[in-house]
């Protein structure tokens, strides 16, 4: 990662009892470090659990294709109630910010509402309640509502402080050339909202895919999901839950680096 | 729903606020634990060491993106067959300190960010080390600059929290004691609307409390 100003400063190069301390100091870490690798990579071995009983699986074009289908599970989801969020967030966005009292009264609510409730829970009344009714729901909507439902509450924040982070001279401008509030924020306000909260969007892809993992409270097939499936097959618990763990990293790594990469590139800080 | 309610209270109340406590318990610890290892790893991220910037930054990467449920089931489920056995309860702290120092540790350093270099150079004019630079100048700054996305942090770990529910904890924390009592009894919504209620108001609170620290410690630039 690139270094800032101060970083570089706190790196400024030493004298050469600085530079030899900091040398020292570099062998020192590197060896434990290594250390501290090898002890895990022995631990592994220790318990068995290098063996090639726990390992064959990976090779085989079922067990692959399963978790593969987990995977896809797990977009599905993902971008399922990421699109939900993007219209509905808009949608809570422009109710509070809504010049009438009530209606934004109940947007702000209902937004503080969605956004303090953990995303668990509203999956355990999704699983539990509706059935208590004689209603039934199937496992993808179990996860997507309640997932949508936290974004959505986010996205309207997040579009909310993009309106606010659209320079006021725009707005008057387009009032001046007697634009109704309307067509002011359909063609002046929202086209550079929009370009302003993209990055903020992608970066926070990240917590969708992550709460769609709830999907193995339901046993929605998704990527864990499938993964105990395998695990249940094959026995091999360590190396199944390793593999999976390090997929989500490098998916939800590559879409924070692609919201960096926009942020960069249009040079648009991320909002939080 | 009056009749529900009352019921409700007196079979679970006392359940209820014992669960809540467990909630609130697993989340100060989890949010304690991860804004001192996260203030360590900023200021291994920080030196002048080489690879035990490059350590932290794996380990920043890796806990960010993974998700909590992932961490929590590798700990409870995958750890023993390695012969490390951790109590639930400890699991769930572990699994969410691991995660909030991760995002501790960023915001620090964007809070060190906001910090001009001419600061630094100064302090290093004046002779000061690594260690004393770090330490009276740049974490203090750097911590006093990023309250907000700390108190955000917080609550998002009281929210999380509720990951306890997913292993069978000695002591239920709040969404696993609703997801139970709605396995016996069919008292729905009301269960859901108080759970969600005291987790809303926890935030609330939480965001009350931090706006007032704010005020008083924040540097405004």
């Amino acid at each position: 990662m690139a270094m800032t100003r101060t970083e570089r400063a706190l790196f400024e190069i030493g004298g050469p009892k600085t530079r030899r301390r900091i040398l020292i100091g570099t062998i020192i870490s590197a060896v434990l470090l290594a250390v501290l690798l090898a002890w895990v990579i022995y631990r592994f071995y220790e318990k068995g659990q290098l063996d090639y009983r726990y390992w064959y699986f990976f090779a085989q074009s079922n067990v692959l294709a399963f978790l593969g289908a987990g995977l896809l599970g797990t977009m599905r989801a993902a971008l399922g109630a990421g699109a939900i969020a993007l219209v509905v967030g808009m949608f809570l966005m422009l109710c509070r910010t809504s010049s009438i009292k009530p209606l934004s009264w109940i947007a702000t609510t209902l937004i503080e509402f969605l956004r303090g409730t953990p995303t668990l829970l509203f999956i355990y009344f999704l699983f539990l309640v509706p059935a208590q009714f004689g209603v039934h729901m199937s496992t993808y909507w179990m996860v997507v509502i309640p997932t949508s439902a936290y974004a959505s509450a986010v996205l309207a924040e997040v579009y909310r402080a993009g309106v606010a982070a659209v320079p006021s001279g725009q707005k008057e401008a387009g009032i001046s050339l007697g634009l109704s509030d309307s067509q002011n924020f359909r063609f002046i306000v929202m086209p550079q909202m929009l370009r302003i909260v993209t990055p903020t969007l992608v970066a926070q892809l990240v917590v969708v895919v992550k709460d769609t993992t709830f999907g193995y409270v339901v046993t929605y097939p998704e990527l864990m999901v499938n993964a105990k499936v395998v695990i249940a097959n094959f026995s091999s618990l360590v190396p199944v839950y390793l593999v999976v763990a390090i997929i989500y990293v490098l998916i939800n790594y590559a879409i924070s680096q692609c919201a960096n990469w926009l942020s960069h590139r249009n040079s648009i800080d991320i909002l939080v | 729903m009056g009749a529900d309610l009352s019921h409700l209270l007196n079979a679970y109340g006392t359940q209820f606020l014992s669960s809540y406590w467990v909630s609130l318990r697993i989340a100060l610890l989890a949010f304690a634990g991860g804004f001192l290892l996260g203030t360590l790893l900023t200021v291994a991220r920080v030196s002048p060491i080489p690879p035990l910037r490059g350590a932290v930054n794996v380990y920043v990467e890796t806990f960010r993106n993974a998700p909590v449920l992932c961490v929590l089931i590798f700990i409870v489920y995958a750890l023993p067959d390695l012969g490390v056995v951790i109590d639930y309860e400890p699991s769930v702290i572990i699994a969410l300190i691991l995660v909030s120092s991760a995002f501790a540790c960023d915001n620090l350093r964007t809070g060190i960010n906001t910090i001009d270099a001419g600061q630094i150079e100064a302090a290093r004019a004046l002779g000061m080390g690594f260690g004393p630079i770090v330490s009276s100048i740049v974490l203090p700054q750097a911590f006093r600059s990023v309250i907000q996305p700390m108190v955000t942090l917080f609550i998002s770990v009281v929210i999380s929290s509720s990951a306890g529910s997913l292993v069978p904890l000695a002591h239920k924390e709040l969404t696993g004691l609703v997801a139970e009592i709605n396995n016996h009894e069919a008292l729905g919504i009301l269960t859901f609307l108080i759970a969600s209620l005291l987790y809303v108001c926890t935030g609330l609170v939480i965001a009350f409390f931090g706006r007032k620290v704010e005020r008083r410690l924040a540097i405004w630039r």
